[in-house]
């Protein structure tokens, strides 16, 4: 089926491979930038993680003016606004985001506060209100899962009121992505498992819920193979320099894919989940991917597009090998078993009640909360109460 | 003026005509069907009183306003308020409004198709869509209310018969009532 219409934006400068950090002096002076703020967590920092950003940065005779580490897991405007501060304070001219999802958000928030002017960032929070570029800005990620550094939007949480303030602008995107195999070398097995199904399930929804199109089709089913074709190698041997370059490109790749035509149900479940039973968000998506995919399967979506991701997914002799109705449930499978394989290696739970964190009396909140996420409206299948519970009540054991 | 630009004239004027109807259409009925659907008011119920949701077309108009009532059912407002509303859906032009409410793309598509944007609380605009969906599904002719919702909801046929025809009473008299006031 052809697509009627469909928008596909992406102006991110994307540089990947190996010493790809030891570009970041060129390009912040070809914006004009030489005072760069960094910005990143406790745990990125203790790894050494920022040393590979700030040697390359030195070597080229570009100081970070500061350094903010202090980012937490759960980000809010208090700590946006400090940073502002700190930025404010050191004369930074810029900003270089080392770290996950939560890191990146902080960035694109402080990014939005620096530009503009001001302390209340919730001023600046829903679509479209940003109308000029902001200050340059670099995302190194330091997880290969979120895709965040190619997404336009952030999420920042408001204690005091005790909302999350949603912001969406083209202007947060940062100048350039930049990939580099050593930032993600040491990520220990659990989270390479969880980061990386949660790019799976970035590229496998782009490619199966309303808005996909042709170009975020070409972004996702490249993802996919570069994960079913990587993840177990990386998971065997963690130094595996090739492996996790492979990875960190398919987390990009699948952002790009995503941001462009957004995620589904594994999302809305994911997030309710990971709101009330406070599960690492990787951890709910590699859970939930199969029970959704089968549950749009019942419902009579999706059936072309999962028998097409076989081949990614199981590559050419599988794909050849299976009857063409029955792709659609071997590519289902196909996932099933790369979950197995990810339980033997890191006991990656493939179930609620292996997560040990959830009750079942818990499921019909979780259900309640999914309904009202924004991703469920983009899903092939409608959803009610009924059948998200049912979801649920499929993914328990 | 050449022909082809009168066409053109005339074709997008009965077009803006059409659009500016079905909005007042649409803005009634789901007034009328929130006072008489539990369900409907189900999924209002989480909008604070006095919550005015709005659907308009991008620059100027047509569109449509309602504000929630006490008891969760909706007010139709005869004018777009002048203070900026709880929930905006923006339609990007006047041809994606005609094709959302000619029924030709449903409005999840629409969502999907980047013809709409939301100001406002995302989750408090899927519940939105969800009323419209419900409101589209009873006042269509099923064949048609399959095209414009994802999926028709399994309402009974009497119930449906009977909403249905309330709905498009309803409807008819408002439209008349206001007629009458303008004549
Ligand atoms: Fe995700």
């Amino acid at each position: 089926m052809s697509k009627g219409f469909y928008e596909f934006f992406c102006p991110v400068k994307v540089i990947a491979g190996e010493a790809a950090l030891e570009h970041i002096p060129f390009e912040l002076s070809a914006l004009g930038a030489s005072k760069p703020l960094l910005i990143t967590d406790k745990g990125v920092r203790g790894a050494g993680l920022t040393d590979h950003v700030t040697g390359a940065c030195e070597e080229s005779g570009v100081t970070m003016v500061a350094v903010y580490d202090d980012v937490p897991p759960d980000s809010s405007t208090d700590v946006v606004r400090e940073i502002a501060e700190l930025y404010r304070s050191s004369g930074a001219d810029s900003i270089i985001a080392v770290g996950g999802g939560s890191v990146i958000d902080t960035s694109k928030g402080v990014n939005v506060l620096v530009s503009e002017g001001g302390t209340d960032i919730a001023k600046y929070a829903g679509a479209g209100v940003l109308k000029r570029p902001l200050k340059p800005f670099f995302v190194v990620p330091t997880t290969a899962g979120t895709g965040s550094e190619v997404t336009a939007v952030a999420i920042v949480a408001d204690k005091t009121k005790g909302v999350k303030l949603p912001f969406g602008s083209p202007f947060l995107l940062p100048n350039a992505a930049v990939i580099d195999p050593r930032m993600t070398l040491t990520l220990p097995p659990h989270i390479t498992a969880a980061t990386a199904m949660d790019a799976l399930t970035h590229a496998t929804e782009a490619f199966t819920c309303l808005a996909k199109n042709p170009l975020s089709d070409a972004y996702a089913t490249g993802a996919i193979r570069k994960i079913s074709d990587n993840l177990l190698k990386v998971m065997d041997n963690p130094k595996d320099v090739e492996g996790r370059l492979e990875l960190a490109q398919a987390s990009t790749m699948a952002g790009i894919a995503f941001s462009n035509s957004m995620v589904g149900l594994v999302h809305s479940l994911g997030h309710a989940t990971g709101a009330i039973c406070h599960l690492p968000h990787g951890m709910c998506m590699s859970l939930f991917l199969p029970y959704v995919l089968e549950y749009n399967l019942s419902k009579g979506e999706s059936r072309e597009a999962l028998a097409e991701l076989l081949l990614p997914l199981a590559g050419a002799e599988v794909y050849a090998a299976t009857p063409e109705g029955q792709r659609a449930e071997k590519a289902i499978a196909t996932i099933r078993d790369l979950r197995e394989e990810l339980y033997d290696r890191c006991k990656l739970p493939r179930t609620l009640e292996e997560t040990g964190k959830v009750g079942r009396d818990q499921l019909p909140r979780i259900a309640d909360m999914a309904l009202d996420d924004g991703s469920i409206m983009f899903n092939p299948a409608e959803a009610d109460f009924d059948e998200v519970l049912s979801v649920l009540n499929q993914a328990w054991n | 003026m050449s022909l082809q630009q009168i066409k053109l004239q005339a074709m997008s004027q009965s077009k803006r005509l059409y659009v500016t109807t079905m909005m007042q259409v649409v803005g009634r009925a789901l007034q009328s069907i929130s006072e008489q659907d539990e369900e409907i008011r189900k999924i209002t119920s989480v909008f604070p009183v006095g919550f005015v949701f709005s659907m308009q077309v991008l620059p100027e108009g047509p569109g449509f306003a309602l504000r929630k009532n006490a008891d969760n059912s909706l007010a139709f407002l005869s004018e777009l308020p002048e203070e900026k509303p709880d929930l905006t859906i923006y339609i990007k032009h006047l041809e994606h409004a005609f094709r959302i409410l000619s029924f030709q793309e449903s409005t999840a598509k629409a969502f999907a198709n980047d013809r709409m944007l939301v100001d406002g609380d995302i989750s408090y605009a899927i519940r939105m869509t969800r009323a419209l969906n419900r409101l589209e599904a009873f006042i269509l002719p099923k064949l048609v209310a399959q095209l414009a919702v994802k999926e028709y909801p399994d309402i009974p046929l009497p119930e449906k018969v009977i909403h249905g025809a309330r709905i498009y009473l309803r409807v008819a008299t408002n439209l008349i009532s206001q007629q009458v006031k303008f004549a």
